[in-house]
């Protein structure tokens, strides 16, 4: 058969798009974090405006940044390097365009709902679900011109890259839909499926693989493509692409637990959690060495080449931070660290250092080549490497010093350990002031060297003529005997060992003694087998993954079954096992219709993001804030409420604690009470009139959860609204204030005095239901 | 194992895989040791870590662990609980070392609601003659540390133990006398800080 010669030619207005909509969604994203890192130190910079306030924008900042900038980003990285990798046009116009003013729309409507108030109360999760729903769709959108792609493609085999936008593909559409499980209310409001323990598991799976496969996976992808193309050098070492891709993506999946060291967790998962943390150090490093070495004989463009600068420095940055990641899962680090800055701190290096400067990298390394003229300025691009670095220096040695000098503050006894050093709050947060100053400061050189990079972007574009990129290749028919069947695919040596070997180690972990017995038999024997047929069969073997790799669509099956695993392992076992004996030894009391009101405006100002509720099983814990948590007491939290950062006091004991007067000078004027105190007042809480009248609709869907709501008809939930409030309105008035029982803050006062409240229960006796 | 030397060879000598991808090549280096070291260590980690908690049962869960550490706590306490007295409360009342300290721990403490003045907002006035819960030394001693819960004021006995306790009740002793009138008050008005 002649081959025919024929020329292709990207679609690289897209990329473009993505890019332009990177630079801008970058700057309002940085801007808004420079704006609550702030507000921290200066709580006159919440304006008193309900919109401006931290606990609303906070997640505007993390929902901007990671699907708006690094999300734009990697669509940028993944529709240019794709096209190329597999010689082909994306497969259709329409889609990409699609996918670019449907992530944008879903942007604008997060910054529009978010200030609103509008939250599910879920970290990185806060979207309403109409908007959960448009970003499933845009996310099919994306796969299937992806995958289309794939499939139309004239290179037979995979790319490494490829490998981990098609994890990054599969993996995030799983955890985003399982996480967002809702039952609506209403058009804007709705409970998530989950609750309590189980909620927090299936929250931290997500969020924590949220980094993973988000601004993990599709950037080692982005680096795979674009570092050996600046750097001019062969990619160091494919047999470390195979062994660090596969066991990244199957470890990675099980570390989400460590997020909930040391709290009501059972122990088990936190075991497993920590562990799994351990091992997934090796498998990081693995694209970190494949980066840096990929520099080896080029390391003295770097002296000129302001890509590279980013590129080196966002790979060790990297390292860095996942080195890191599995100090901090260690559960006595935890016990530190949890709660405080350090973790901030951890996180930035990741975002600024990994995924921001890998965006920089890809962005001067992109705009010649797309716009057909040099970049404006070198010598700005390298300035803003320099401030770039200098920031994240800053910000990350603050926010080291700031968590570690507040934990060992929290933890500190004195007295011999049998009383707090430092018993009030506000001393910790008053001596951390210094270094939280500090992070405004790197956090902002690091925004001016991105202002440096829009500036050098328009400069550069002004005027330029857009340029798409063409190949010119040969129609060739499928070379015969490349593809691989399913059954070929599972039932090959290295799959059917893989599924064994963590099978077996399953057994061995979880099962009963017989159980557990055979299962490490198993994997004794499965490994020994391994060893021994290696050195005969790896070739074979070899063979099979080169094979593997010319057929996409086994490939992304077995990367599902990789990441689908840890999974249902950590998941199922808590959905099966009854909530009945979840409880341990207290269980807690179903909200009122006015505490659940006022839960719901606890979760619309955000508290949940400065204020934990969960007192971890630690000494220090229990002294500041009283008995540990039990996992009966947020049994019917939908959604869980044990939060993630302690910027101020733990609340989960809370109620009772104070009077009420208390409750209503502090949330008028925080610093009333506690003077030195950084919350921001609340004055629209005093002034706006509660909407009781979603309650009904409310109290349906919790019900249908199975929250044991007696059967309440719409006229008596507004009868016990107004009872309890008018209650606490007239213990307010004895005490001097007068406040009309209609007011939203009697409800968010109702709702922190049941807090803690929960009863006792009997041993379990394992009557049958 | 056979020691292979580790050296990254010059570029160029590596042998490169054959096919190429948009231009970019591949070499197919074998995996530096000390990396398979730390995947192996942490693998091997994991199943003695599993083992001496999930398995054997030998390291206590969280909750046996911090129920043991809150026992020798309790017992520490119980040690060294003071013998309190009136007297010996008034006599520290008069000492300007004990005044200090209390009037340290007052104010970051008690003063959001009994003021920096002692006279009272949200909790009751600590200077005039009236008492709810007994206005004897040992009566406010035990006020402190255990609180009144029912009225908003919390126990303070865990978070401040019992030094920092009795320093800030020698504080507002040093605004009364030994021998003043005391007088039953049945409740206490809040009002705004004045």
């Amino acid at each position: 058969m002649p081959d025919q010669k024929i020329t292709i030619e990207y679609n690289d207005r897209i990329v473009r798009q993505f890019l332009i909509a990177t630079v801008i969604w970058g700057l309002v994203g940085m801007l808004v974090g420079l704006l609550i890192a702030a507000q921290l130190n200066y709580w006159q910079l919440n304006f008193a405006t309900p919109w401006l306030t931290w606990g609303r924008i906070r997640p505007l900042h993390t929902n901007a940044v990671i699907f708006a900038f690094v999300g734009n980003m990697m669509f940028a990285g993944v529709y240019y390097s794709t096209q190329r990798l597999v010689k082909a046009r994306l497969a259709s116009d329409f889609l990409s365009n699609l996918h670019f003013w449907g992530w944008q729309l879903i942007i604008v409507a997060a910054a529009i709902t978010l200030p609103l108030g509008y939250t599910r109360g879920k970290e990185y999760a806060e979207l309403i679900w109409p908007i959960n729903i448009a970003v499933v769709l845009i996310w099919v959108v994306f796969a299937v011109n992806f995958f289309w792609t794939l499939a139309r493609r004239r290179e037979p085999a995979l790319y490494v890259a490829l490998w981990f936008y098609i994890a990054t593909i599969v993996t995030v559409a799983m955890l985003y839909i399982v996480n967002h499980l809702s039952i609506p209310t209403g058009l804007l409001h709705s409970y998530p499926i989950f609750s309590g323990v189980q909620d927090a598991l299936v929250q931290w799976w997500y969020g924590h693989n949220a980094v993973a496969f988000f601004l993990t996976t599709p950037i080692l992808g982005i680096m795979y493509y674009f570092l050996p193309k600046a750097a001019e050098r062969p990619v160091y070492s494919y047999r470390l692409s195979v062994v660090h891709f596969w066991s990244l993506v199957f470890v990675y999946i099980w570390a989400g637990p460590h997020h909930l060291l040391n709290t009501a967790l059972p122990g088990w998962l936190q075991n497993l959690g920590m562990t799994f943390s351990l091992m997934l150090w090796a498998p990081s490093w693995g694209g970190m060495l494949n980066g840096l070495l990929t520099l080896r004989g080029a390391w003295h463009k770097l002296r000129t080449d302001p890509v590279l600068k980013f590129f080196a420095a966002a790979v060790t940055f990297y390292g860095m931070a996942t080195f890191e990641g599995p100090l901090l899962s260690i559960k006595s680090v935890n016990a530190l660290a949890h709660y405080t800055d350090w973790i901030i701190g951890h996180v930035h290096v990741g975002t600024l250092g990994w995924n921001g400067f890998m965006a920089a990298g890809m962005i001067y390394w992109l705009l010649p080549r797309l716009w057909n003229k040099p970049l404006y300025s070198t010598a700005l691009a390298n300035l803003h490497f320099w401030i770039g670095t200098v920031g994240i220096l800053l910000y990350v040695a603050a926010m080291w010093t700031s968590g570690i000098t507040q934990g060992l503050m929290l933890n500190a006894t004195t007295e011999h350990g049998t009383v707090l050093a430092y018993p009030n709050f506000l001393d910790t947060l008053n001596t951390i002031r210094p270094m939280m100053l500090m992070r405004v400061i790197g956090g902002g050189l690091y925004l001016a060297g991105w202002v440096l990079l829009a500036y050098n972007f328009y400069r550069t574009v002004r005027g330029a003529q857009p340029v798409n990129g063409t190949i010119e290749v040969y129609e060739e028919a499928p070379a015969p005997g490349t593809r691989l069947s399913l059954g070929a695919t599972f039932f090959s040596a290295p799959t059917v060992f893989a599924v064994l070997a963590v099978g077996f180690a399953t057994m061995w972990m979880l099962g009963s003694d017989l159980v557990s017995t055979a299962g490490l038999a198993g994997a004794v024997a499965c490994l020994i087998a391994c060893v021994a047929l290696l050195p005969s069969r790896g070739g074979a073997w070899n063979g099979w993954y080169e094979k593997l790799l010319l057929n996409a669509l086994p490939f992304t099956l077995l990367t599902f079954f990789a990441v689908v695993a840890g999974g249902l392992i950590q998941i199922i076992p808590t959905m099966i096992v009854q909530q009945a004996q979840n409880v341990e030894d207290r269980i807690q009391v179903p909200y009122t219709p006015l505490e659940l009101a006022g839960r719901d405006l606890y979760v619309r100002e955000g508290c949940y993001l400065c204020h934990s509720q969960m007192i971890r099983t630690l000494v220090p814990d229990i002294l500041r804030y009283g008995d540990y948590s039990r996992l009966g007491e947020s049994i019917y939290d939908h959604p869980f409420q044990w939060g993630s950062k302690r910027n101020g006091p733990d609340l989960a004991r809370v109620g009772g604690k104070y009077p009420n007067i208390w409750h209503l000078r502090h949330l008028e004027d925080p610093r009333a009470i506690s003077p030195g105190s950084n919350m921001p007042t609340y004055p629209w809480l005093l002034a706006n009139n509660l909407d009781a009248s979603v309650l009904p609709a409310k109290i349906k869907v919790q019900r249908m959860l199975g929250v044991p709501y007696g059967p309440l008809s719409a006229q008596q939930i507004f009868d016990q609204v107004d009872d309890q409030a008018k209650g606490i309105a007239k213990d307010l008035r004895a005490s001097g204030a007068y406040i009309a029982p209609e007011k939203e803050v009697v409800a968010l006062i109702a709702y922190l005095q049941t807090l803690g409240k929960s009863v006792p229960v009997p041993p379990k006796t394992n009557a049958a239901p | 194992m056979t020691p292979t030397p580790d050296q990254p060879t010059p570029p160029g000598q590596d042998p490169l895989r054959p096919h190429t991808f948009d231009g970019i090549q591949e070499y197919d280096k074998r995996l530096p040791n000390w990396w398979l070291m730390t995947l192996y260590g942490a693998i091997i980690f994991w199943a003695g870590y599993w083992f001496y908690y999930e398995r054997a049962h030998l390291g206590l869960s969280n909750a046996a662990a911090v129920q043991q550490q809150m026992a020798v706590i309790e017992a520490e306490r119980l040690a060294s609980t003071p013998t309190l007295d009136d007297a010996s409360l008034w006599k520290m009342s008069r000492n300007p070392i004990f005044v200090e300290a209390g009037r340290a721990t007052f104010n970051t403490t008690c003063a959001s609601c009994h003021t920096e003045k002692l006279t009272g907002a949200i909790g009751p006035n600590l200077v005039d003659h009236l008492w709810i819960h007994g206005g004897r030394p040992t009566e406010i001693y035990a006020t402190v540390t255990n609180g009144v819960l029912v009225k908003g004021m919390p126990s303070w006995g865990p978070v401040l133990g019992p030094r920092k306790i009795t320093e800030a009740v020698a504080y507002i002793l040093s605004y009364h006398h030994e021998g003043e009138p005391i007088e039953v008050q049945a409740a206490w008005v809040p009002h705004a800080p004045q």
